[in-house]
């Protein structure tokens, strides 16, 4: 029995015994490549879950859909490593309570899937520790090491291009598991902190702002950049956030729910070779 | 014998619109995008595209435009207006239905109020479209009654030839026929095959959709929330399209100077229509969703006769969880089969 | 442009250590440049990344956040938090081609009057000589201006 098989059964059987009201999973999408979100109520749906290579995006966003967990029943998602690490961050944050997420967890290793072993996101410590051990992307490294040889005033202008692409639509946080703000301080203008308009200044802070809200909290699912229509390429941002907090505090965002936030707390020890 | 404008030719005749006043923008493929950009030269033109990922639309409707300069003094305030300027441009390469977009929502800017932002640059421009021979699986322009050679909102259609050597050359308007002036001595006669368009599939009815949602009883049907549930409430399928029309009016500046903006605003936003009082009519993901296809498909066919959709697809092509009209409409269509 | 370039420098600087030791500065008669603005703030932990985006959005040359020394925080961990929170924000600013001159930080203690005094006069030179922010400026510039389409 394939994986996608085994797990349809078992998703049935969570739904059937009343175990989880709800799963969040995969399923055929507009076109034969395509993977869309699919909601799951009752064991006979399941048939419609799907498992292969091409369920990328991260579903843990879908927890926090207002409302979801707030009956305290359970909700089983499929999460490959890096959305389990969004769970424990959620949990960290006083999110969501990881007791009510039941997670099939799975990897996608060149193109083929392979079940991880678990069901709650602390079984999964040993597939976050290898994937810590194993470092960032060396392949986002390489690209972000290319922005950061040339010059500031060039890398600026890189970036001005870049953005002055963006038209505010939000994909990027609306995607995001991280986003979970009911107001974004985008829509806060009392006081108006960064320009609501999308002219390419606006757009500069809007992207520097969230880069910084998920600096140590981003788990690199990509999620904001392949949901970017207008193509930014906002993983090399998020990248060089996340080898900051790697290299100045030993920081791997979403390691356990106990992890406390990397800007919520300090240590005495902390580099500070910057400051005069 | 028609008149056909051979592609090799093509540079000549960008030279000579631009000496006759012109601007010209065609589709462009820089920084990783696909949008309208002015060119010099035809080798800079993405003809080849099926589609920009950005429409038309952006250069008659930017998504941020300064409205007013404003300075408050003492017992004064000074205000200066800031309209576009009267620019003439040749859109070239435009698809039927970004070209069509911008006819179906000519009525909503000259209806109660004529705005000039809008009409001064439509009445500058010229749209060259070139019909498509080739489509791709979001296209679905023939299930809105329109197809891939329509010609609403063109000036200026031009049909491929079979032989790939250039276009027919049909003028639309006025417009288009003063344009085909200055390039009178590149066109030539020819009497060539054009190549077949490209075939579209009609992917729903959308006669069944009009009346399903005409239904007063379909506002509240549960079909709202089981076919919107996954729907993340970004802006990028109304800020992709080419009718979505949508707006926000926002001063930017502090307490003594600062411009007053229309900004693009997006139904799928909560904050769209937030009120003062914190209550919010609109107040799910799904009454959201409902509303941009309600307003499409029903509202905006009451006022002003049409439906507000070209059936260009942007919205499923790319939606970041595959959503889109294109499946809503389908599984209107089962519901009523 | 025959008027010679004068900084302008924003410094948000924390009420206990680092506005008393500019106070020192001052009641000591102590000179230092005209071009820093003083923003003052409870702690250097009260200082938002916003604050800095805001003041390059307003035409700042350079930014200074300063407070008190690692230890001596009024409220005990303020400046530890700050310090982690802009060693992030200066590696995205330099990430997105916003100078590491620009942003400067600093720890001046109550009794460092003259330790401020050099810092805004250093500071202030380099970036007279670094010159104005012009990239970032134009950006502003740009949005005062009618769409060209």
């Amino acid at each position: 029995m394939g994986i996608q098989e085994q797990y349809r059964s078992e998703a049935a059987g969570l739904l059937s015994s009343g175990a989880v009201k709800l799963v969040i999973g995969f399923g055929e999408g507009s076109t034969v490549e395509r993977r869309r979100p699919v909601f799951v109520r009752t064991p006979a749906e399941t048939e419609r879950l799907v498992l292969d290579g091409g369920c990328v995006a991260n579903l843990s966003t879908y927890l926090l859909t207002e409302g979801l967990l707030s009956d305290g029943k359970s909700v089983a998602v499929f999460l490959k490593p890096d959305g389990i690490r969004s769970i424990n961050i959620l949990a960290a944050e006083a999110q969501l309570n990881p007791e009510q997420v039941v997670i099939f967890g799975f990897d996608i290793e060149e193109g083929q899937v392979r079940a991880l072993e678990g069901r709650k996101a602390s079984d999964f410590a040993p597939v976050i520790g290898v994937a810590k051990a194993a470092g960032l992307s060396a392949e986002l490294q390489k690209e972000a090491e290319l922005l950061d040889q040339i010059s500031a005033a060039e890398r600026f202008e890189y970036w001005k291009d870049q953005f002055s692409k963006c038209i505010k639509c939000y994909a990027c946080r609306q995607v995001c598991p991280m986003c979970y703000c009911r107001r974004c301080i985008v829509d806060v203008n009392q006081p108006q902190w960064v320009n609501t308009s999308s002219h390419t200044l606006g757009n500069f802070e809007w992207n520097i702002v969230r880069a910084f809200h998920l600096a140590g909290r981003c788990v690199a699912c990509g999620g904001c950049d392949r949901s970017c229509p207008v193509n930014i390429p906002l993983r090399l941002i998020n990248h060089r956030m996340a080898k900051e907090v790697l290299d100045a505090f030993d920081y791997y965002a979403g390691e356990c729910a106990e992890q406390k936030p990397v800007l919520a707390t300090f240590r005495q020890d902390d580099p500070e070779t910057f400051i005069l | 014998m028609t008149r056909i404008l051979p592609k090799n030719r093509l540079d000549d005749c960008i030279a000579a619109w631009r000496s006759a006043g012109f601007s010209v923008l065609a589709p462009v493929r820089r920084s990783d995008l696909s949008r309208f950009e002015e060119v010099e030269r035809s080798e800079d033109m993405a003809l080849d595209l099926v589609l920009t990922e950005r429409t038309i639309k952006d250069h008659f409707f930017p998504q941020t435009e300064p409205l007013i300069k404003y300075s408050i003094k003492k017992h004064d305030i000074d205000t200066q207006e800031m309209v576009p300027p009267e620019r003439k441009r040749v859109f070239f390469g435009v698809r039927p239905c970004d070209a069509s977009g911008l006819a179906i929502d000519d009525p909503l800017f000259g209806w109660d109020y004529r705005d000039e932002y809008w009409f001064k640059r439509r009445d500058n421009a010229v749209i060259v479209t070139i019909a498509c021979t080739t489509s791709d699986d979001f296209c679905m322009c023939s299930s809105v009654n329109l197809s891939p050679d329509s010609t609403k909102g063109s000036d200026v259609m031009l049909r491929p030839l079979q032989n790939g050597s250039g276009w027919q050359v049909e003028a639309l308007s006025d417009r288009g026929n003063a344009l085909l002036g200055p390039i009178s001595s590149i066109l030539k006669e020819g009497s060539d095959a054009t190549a077949s368009t490209a075939s579209v599939p009609v992917r729903f009815d959308v006669d069944k959709v009009m009346a399903w949602l005409a239904d007063p009883a379909s506002f509240e049907s549960h079909f709202w929330k089981e076919i919107s549930v996954r729907c993340i409430g970004c802006g990028s399928c109304t800020f992709l399209c080419p009718t979505c029309h949508c707006f926000d009016i926002q001063d930017e500046g502090d307490t003594y100077t600062g411009i007053r903006r229309k900004n693009w605003d997006s139904c799928s936003f909560p904050m769209f229509t937030m009120h003062t009082s914190g209550h919010n009519p609109r107040n799910t993901q799904s009454t959201r969703w409902r509303q941009r296809i309600m307003h499409k498909f029903n509202y905006y066919r009451g006022k002003f006769g049409v439906n507000s959709c070209s059936g260009c697809g942007r919205c499923t092509r790319q939606c970041p969880v595959d959503m889109g009209i294109t499946e809503t409409l389908q599984a209107i269509t089962n519901l009523t089969k | 442009m025959s008027e010679p370039f004068e900084p302008k420098i924003v410094a948000f600087v924390c009420t206990y250590c680092t506005y008393a030791g500019a106070d020192l500065a001052g009641t000591s008669r102590m000179k230092y440049a005209s071009n820093v603005r003083i923003v003052r703030l409870p702690c250097t932990g009260r200082i938002s990344p916003m604050f800095i985006l805001k003041a390059l959005q307003k035409g700042a040359d350079a930014v200074l956040v300063s407070g008190c020394h690692p230890g001596d925080c009024h409220f005990a961990q303020g400046n530890y938090h700050a310090r982690r929170r802009w060693t992030v924000f200066r590696a995205l600013l330099s990430f997105t081609g916003i100078p590491e001159q620009r942003i400067r930080f600093s720890w001046i203690s109550a009794a460092e009057g003259a330790k401020f005094t050099e810092l805004i006069n250093n500071l202030t030179e380099d970036i007279r000589k670094l010159g104005p922010f012009e990239q970032y400026h134009e950006l502003q510039t740009v949005i005062e201006t009618q769409a060209t389409y």
